[in-house]
C-alpha cells in the first residue's frame, strides 16, 4: 500500500496535484492512500520553499511545480 | 427602482470601459510576465541569498528581490515566508519580503502604473522597498533575543545554486518589452504613421447604441465604450472561451485550443494598440508607433518561445493562466462594485476627509486601508475612484501602502507564524511608515524641496532610532545581563 501525500494550503496548484496524482495512480493500477497536508507546520517539515509538494511514501519527490502524470507514474513505480 | 439602475448602470459602466480602455495592454502582458516569473525563474537562483549564514547587506535586498520576482501569489508567498523565517536568514528578511511582495510585484507595479500614472507606481516601488527594508530590520533588532533561538538547522534548504536559462531569460525580456511598448507614454509610439479607411457603414450607429447602453459623463470623469473597445470586449471574451479548452490541461501537452488562445492574445495586443475613429461613411483606423514596437516584441517573445523545452512552455503558460484565472475574476467584480459604489459617494465627503496632505488625512486613509480588505490589485481601481473624487495624492499613497501589506490574509498568516506579539508590532510599524510614506509623497505632488524631505525623513528616522534605544536600555533594565 502506497501513501501519497499532497502538501499545500489549498491552491489551484494543490487541486491539480491531486487529481494528476489520482489518474497517475489509477493507471499505473498502484493501490494508493491520499493524504492532504494543509498544516503549515507539517509542510514545513518536509523542507520545501513552494508548494505544492509531492511525497509519496514519505519521500519527497516534487514541490514548487505540478509535475506530468508520467513523472508519478514513474515515482509510484519506483 | 431608478436608483437600483443607476447604480447597476454605473457598475457595468465602469467594467466596460475597464475591459476596454485601460488594462489589456498592462494586464495581458503582465499576466504572462508573472506566470514566466513564477514558472521559469529558478527559485535556488535568488533563494541561495536568503540563507542564514547570509550577511545582512545581502540578504535584505535579496528577500525584497525575492518578493518582487517570485511570490505573485499565495501559494509561494506562505511556504516561502516561514522558510526564510524559521530556517533561513531569520525575521528581518522575511518580514521585508512579506511587505514587499504585496506591491512590489509585477503585476501590482504595471497595474498601478497604467491606472493611476507612473508616478505612483514609482512612488510604491521606491517607498516599499526602502520601508519593507526598514521595518524588517526594526523587527530584527525589537525581537533580536527571541530570533536567535530559532529552529537551528542546517540552511541547506538555502544552499542549491541554479541559473536561469537563456530562452527562459529571453521570453521573459521580451514579455516586459511588449509591457513597456503597450504603456509607455511617448510621443513617437503614441503617433500615427498609416492609417486606412474601413468602410463600415454600421458603425456610427454602433457607437450611438454603445452609447445609450453606457451613458458616461466625461466631467465626472467617467468613461464610456468605443467601437474598439467593443471589439476587444469580444476579443477577451473569444481568448476565455479558448484558453478554457487550450489551457486548462497544459501541463499534458498543447493542443489547438492552445495556440488559437495564443493567436487571440497577440491580435487583442495589436487592435488595442491601433486608433479608431468613427466618421458618418465609417471608421478611421491608424496604426502608431506603438503598434509596430508592440508587433516586433511580440515576435521576440514567439522567438524565444520556441526556444523553451516543452515542460517549461507548458508550465508557463498554465501559471500565466492560473493567475488569470484567480485575479481576473476578482478584479471583474471589484470594478464592477466600484463603479456602483462610486454613484453613492460624493465628493465632499472625500474631499473634507482627506483632501488634503496633513497628519489627520494620512492616518484616516491608513485606517481605511486596514479595515477595508480589498482582494489582489482591486485596492488600485479603488485608490483611481478616489483621486476622481478629489483625494489628495499623499493619504492616497498612504493608503496603497497600507491596503495590500495589512490585509485580513496578510495579518492571520504573520499572527500563525510568529506570535500575536510580533504580529502587533509589524502591524503598528506598517501603520505609521505607511503615514509618513502618504506625507513625504504627498509633499513632494505640492511641490515641497527635496531637501525639506530628506530632513524631514532624516528627522523621522532620529526619531525611531532613540525609540529603539530607549526600549532597548528599558530592556536591559527589567532583564539584568544574563
Amino acid at each position: 500500500m502506497t501513501t501519497v501525500k499532497i502538501l499545500g494550503s489549498g491552491c489551484a496548484n494543490c487541486r491539480k496535484l491531486e487529481a494528476a496524482a489520482r489518474e497517475a495512480a489509477a493507471a499505473a493500477g498502484v493501490d494508493a492512500e491520499f493524504v492532504k497536508v494543509t498544516d503549515m507546520k507539517a509542510i514545513m517539515a518536509y523542507d520545501i520553499l513552494s508548494t505544492p509538494g509531492l511525497v509519496i511514501d514519505d519521500k519527497l519527490v516534487s514541490s514548487g511545480r505540478i509535475p506530468t502524470r508520467a513523472e508519478i507514474q514513474g515515482w509510484l513505480a519506483a | 427602482m431608478q436608483a437600483l439602475l443607476q447604480s447597476l448602470q454605473g457598475g457595468g459602466g465602469n467594467l466596460a470601459a475597464y475591459l476596454a480602455a485601460h488594462v489589456l495592454l498592462c494586464l495581458l502582458p503582465a499576466f504572462a510576465i508573472a506566470g514566466a516569473m513564477t514558472a521559469l525563474i529558478p527559485k535556488a537562483s535568488i533563494t541561495r541569498w536568503l540563507g542564514r549564514s547570509t550577511p545582512a547587506r545581502v540578504s535584505y535586498p535579496a528577500a525584497a528581490a525575492a518578493g518582487s520576482l517570485l511570490a505573485v501569489c499565495s501559494c509561494t508567498i506562505v511556504p516561502l515566508f516561514a522558510g526564510i523565517y524559521k530556517k533561513g536568514a531569520g525575521l528581518g528578511p522575511a518580514v521585508t519580503f512579506l511587505f514587499f511582495a504585496p506591491a512590489g510585484n509585477v503585476l501590482a507595479l504595471s497595474y498601478t502604473g497604467s491606472i493611476l500614472g507612473a508616478e505612483f507606481a514609482v512612488a510604491r516601488v521606491v517607498l516599499c522597498l526602502a520601508f519593507g527594508i526598514g521595518i524588517g530590520l526594526l523587527m530584527a533588532m525589537l525581537f533580536r533575543r527571541d530570533d536567535a533561538v530559532h529552529d537551528a538547522r542546517t540552511d541547506a534548504l538555502f544552499a542549491a545554486r541554479e541559473r536561469i536559462g537563456a530562452a527562459p531569460a529571453g521570453v521573459l525580456l521580451a514579455l516586459v518589452a511588449v509591457l513597456v511598448a503597450g504603456t509607455l507614454k511617448v510621443a513617437p509610439l503614441q503617433a500615427a504613421w498609416a492609417s486606412v479607411d474601413l468602410p463600415l457603414g454600421w458603425a456610427p450607429a454602433w457607437q450611438a447604441q454603445l452609447a445609450a447602453w453606457v451613458p458616461f459623463d466625461a466631467s465626472k470623469g467617467e468613461e464610456g465604450v468605443s467601437v474598439q473597445g467593443s471589439l476587444l470586449i469580444v476579443l477577451l471574451v473569444s481568448i476565455g472561451v479558448a484558453a478554457w479548452r487550450g489551457l486548462e490541461n497544459i501541463v499534458e501537452g498543447a493542443n489547438r485550443w492552445t495556440w488559437a488562445a495564443l493567436a487571440l492574445v497577440a491580435a487583442t495586443l495589436l487592435v488595442a494598440t491601433t486608433q479608431w475613429r468613427v466618421h458618418a461613411q465609417g471608421v478611421e483606423l491608424a496604426f502608431t508607433g506603438r503598434s509596430l514596437a508592440v508587433a516586433a516584441a511580440l515576435g521576440a517573445v514567439a522567438a524565444y518561445a520556441r526556444r523553451l523545452e516543452a515542460d517549461a512552455f507548458g508550465a508557463w503558460l498554465w501559471e500565466s493562466w492560473r493567475f488569470v484565472k484567480q485575479i481576473f475574476g476578482l478584479l471583474v467584480v471589484g470594478v464592477f462594485l466600484v463603479g456602483v459604489i462610486r454613484q453613492w459617494i460624493r465628493p465632499e465627503w472625500v474631499q473634507a476627509l482627506a483632501g488634503r496632505n496633513d497628519l489627520l488625512a494620512n492616518a484616516t486613509a491608513v485606517l481605511f486601508g486596514v479595515f477595508m480588505y480589498f482582494p489582489t490589485l482591486v485596492e488600485v481601481p479603488v485608490a483611481h475612484m478616489f483621486l476622481d473624487l478629489g483625494m489628495h495624492r499623499g493619504p492616497l499613497l498612504a493608503y496603497l501602502m497600507a491596503d495590500p501589506e495589512l490585509s485580513l490574509q496578510s495579518v492571520l498568516m504573520v499572527a500563525a507564524i510568529l506570535g500575536r506579539a510580533k504580529t502587533a508590532a509589524y502591524v503598528g510599524l506598517v501603520a505609521v511608515f505607511s503615514v509618513v510614506a502618504g506625507l513625504v509623497f504627498g509633499a513632494w505632488v505640492d511641490g515641497v524641496s527635496p531637501w525639506w524631505l530628506a530632513l524631514g525623513l532624516a528627522a523621522f528616522g532620529a526619531v525611531l532610532a532613540g525609540a529603539l534605544a530607549w526600549l532597548n536600555a528599558r530592556r536591559a533594565e527589567a532583564a539584568p545581563a544574563t
